[in-house]
């Protein structure tokens, strides 16, 4: 047997784990799609869900959706990153093993024993619950996410062991001995690298912050004697929940930086302002969360000028390097347009102009007065369904392409399109609803809310539709990957 | 109200940005060298970057003039009244509920048990105000209502099933 061909068989085998890791995040977002449509619909009147059931579909939408999102961003990083650094694949199923450990923890929680705390947890929230959920309840839950979260700890501590061990320090897998001048930017290490160092640091402060808060909870719910600070418990919840769900986009978004620059025949090399601009975003995402605290006024000031502050200043990478090299690539390139690489660039328009409604949420006297409206959802619905999960799916078409002989036909265009004007036509409902003062997170509203719900709801319907093209191309692509003839690289033979 | 401004740049600033990746996407056949387009647009990104940090920059430092958690400056004399008010799930306990036109009023917001959220809406359901009621803390939101009528309060943080229920009202006379 030659090296080759065993290379051939690890690289097929390592593909089988990304393609679990789709198949399962896809179909939970799909799933958690559906809860997004009945919440709008009993929003907008046209369903009767009690309170109960509303506040378990919201608390499962919230979760699913992140976590779902997550495990099928980070499935993109370890397609690339194992291009460049020696990944363990022991790791990678153990995440995606406890993954699903933690989802159904989750799912039991929530659905047989009634909890419904919503995604953020807030302390006290899990053991006071009105008499609404038990001790087992908000346990299951709890520890599920605990179980979720150790599963990623683990995943992100062996790719910056795997990262340090190549490059030498995280430091210079972000590139700093290309931006101080010590390496030429030839020498900078590839984007994939950039990126995926970055996740690394974020995600481990968050899963951190995430467990300490989640420990806390669980030993308040055994024994309501023990309590701790409240606001240290927002921060800690904040600084998980913001930093986690940025992460994705930041995985994701490999996908961009790796697929775009093929379809378009350029090259798209890391230079010091693309280094400048991956540090910045290192930065600013760890310290930004407290814009989700800008009602808290027994906040430092300091802390709330810099969230404003910082959350403008968090948008400059994007605006200024990513999102217009990716445009300066697509440029008169005589690009291949199909259905990856339009999903791709399209995600790219997502993430830019969810940032601007996200921007002026971050303003204090604007969010002073659209705080926890739907204003919120509006604008994360753009940037993370519009632009990461639009990633995603444009990284499962590529792969598709590159795995087997599947060729996107007419019903995925549709889908392009409806998911693009799904996404647009949802989360313009949502900003119309925040502009409206609708509040977020209510099971019922007054009827002059009712309308922009509705219309979400239909949007919603739209997407969900979309993705359901998307998947079952995917497993299409699944079911005959296997029938490829492939050379001893394992590359198919066209 | 600021609710329109904000809808109103939203939608000037998206369209644009719609309208540049429109325009790319029309443009993106016809393959021409890279490295002339490169050359032209990095210059170009010089421009733009140093110009939209320039609009952040003066559009920060012109919004945080005046942050919500300071005490607004009254006429010489005026002192606000001070209004405690305690979330529970699921109700408010406000020490005073009926005001004045004009009058300036502090409150003093806290939880006895969860986290809950402090939404003042007109009657048209605008809101005007808001700050977070949390355990063990007290956030203080300013307002002075410039209009009669029935106010309400209505809680926007997630606190339990009964969550959009809790509301409360104020009457504000001439």
């Amino acid at each position: 047997m030659t090296t080759t061909t065993i290379r051939a068989r690890e690289r097929k085998s390592e593909n089988n784990q990304i393609v679990t890791y789709l198949i399962v995040g896809g179909a939970i977002i799909f799933v958690m799609m559906i809860f997004g449509i009945l919440m709008l619909l009993a929003q907008g009147g046209a369903l009767d869900v009690s309170p109960a059931a509303f506040y378990q579909f919201l608390t499962i939408h919230g979760t699913g959706m992140i976590g779902a999102a997550a495990l099928a961003a980070a499935s993109v990083m370890w397609y690339f990153l194992r291009e460049y650094v020696d990944l363990s694949k022991k790791i990678f199923i153990a995440n995606l093993v406890l993954f699903l450990i933690g989802v159904v923890m989750v799912i039991v929680g929530v659905f047989s024993f009634e909890y419904a705390s919503s995604w953020t947890f807030l302390y006290p929230l899990p053991a006071l619950s009105g008499g609404a959920w038990g001790t087992i309840g908000a346990l299951l839950y709890l520890f599920g996410m605990l179980i979720l979260g150790v599963g990623f700890l683990l995943l992100f501590i062996d790719t910056g062991r795997a990262i340090i061990k190549k490059y030498g320090s995280l430091g210079k897998g972000l590139g700093w001995d290309v931006i101080s001048g010590k390496k030429s930017e030839e020498d900078a290490p590839p984007k994939a690298v950039i990126a995926s160092t970055m996740v690394t640091i974020v995600n481990v402060t968050a899963l951190l912050a995430g467990a300490t808060v989640l420990i806390m909870n669980i030993i308040n719910v055994i024994n309501p004697a023990f309590t701790f600070d409240p606001l240290l418990a927002k921060n800690l919840t904040y600084a998980f929940g913001h930093i986690f769900a940025n992460s994705i986009i930041y995985m994701a978004v490999i996908a961009v930086y790796e697929i775009l620059p093929r379809y378009a025949n350029r090259p798209w090399k890391a230079n010091k302002v693309f280094l400048i601009a991956w540090t910045m975003s290192t930065v600013f995402t760890l310290l930004i969360y407290t814009h989700h605290m800008l009602m808290d006024s027994v906040m430092p000031t300091w802390m709330l000028i810099m969230g404003q502050a910082l959350s403008y200043a968090n948008g400059l990478p994007v605006l200024i390097v990513t999102a217009y090299g990716a445009l300066m690539i697509v440029y008169r390139s005589g690009i291949k347009w199909d259905v990856a690489s339009g999903l791709i660039f399209i995600s790219m328009f997502g993430w830019v102009v969810g940032v601007v409604p996200a921007i002026i949420d971050a303003t204090i006297v604007v969010n002073h007065v659209m705080h926890n409206t739907k204003w919120v959802p509006g604008h994360f619905h753009m940037y993370m369904a519009l632009g990461a999960c639009a990633m995603l799916f444009g990284f499962m078409y590529f792969l598709a392409k590159e795995d087997s002989a599947i060729k996107p036909n007419l019903l995925d265009k549709i889908g392009l399109i409806g998911f693009t004007l799904g996404v647009l036509s949802l989360s313009g409902s949502f900003l119309v609803s925040g502009a409206l003062s609708t509040p977020r997170r209510w099971a019922t509203h007054i009827p002059e809310w009712m309308g922009p719900a509705l219309f979400g709801a239909v949007a919603g319907v739209l997407m969900t539709i979309s993705l359901a093209i998307f998947i079952i191309h995917f497993i299409r692509y699944v079911r005959e990957r296997d029938y490829v003839p492939r050379d001893e690289e394992g590359k198919k033979i066209a | 109200m600021i609710q329109t401004v904000a809808w109103v740049v939203s939608l000037i600033f998206m369209t644009l940005i719609a309208v540049v990746f429109g325009v790319v996407a029309l443009k993106s056949q016809g393959r021409r060298d890279y490295e002339p387009i490169k050359k032209k647009w990095y210059k170009a990104r010089s421009f733009y970057a140093i110009t939209l940090v320039i609009v952040m920059l003066a559009v920060t430092i012109y919004t945080l003039r005046d942050l919500p958690y300071n005490q607004p400056v009254y006429s010489e004399g005026q002192e606000p009244t001070v209004v405690d008010v305690e979330a529970l799930q699921f109700g408010w306990d406000i020490s005073q509920t009926e005001f004045k036109v004009g009058e300036p009023i502090e409150f003093d917001v806290t939880s006895k048990d969860v986290n809950h959220g402090f939404g003042i809406y007109d009657e048209d359901m605008n809101l005007l105000a808001q700050t977070q009621a949390m355990p063990e803390y007290t956030n203080t939101v300013y307002i002075t209502f410039d209009e009669p009528g029935t106010y309400e309060i209505l809680c926007l943080e997630y606190c339990g099933l009964a969550h959009h229920i809790m509301t409360a009202t104020i009457e504000v006379t001439e």
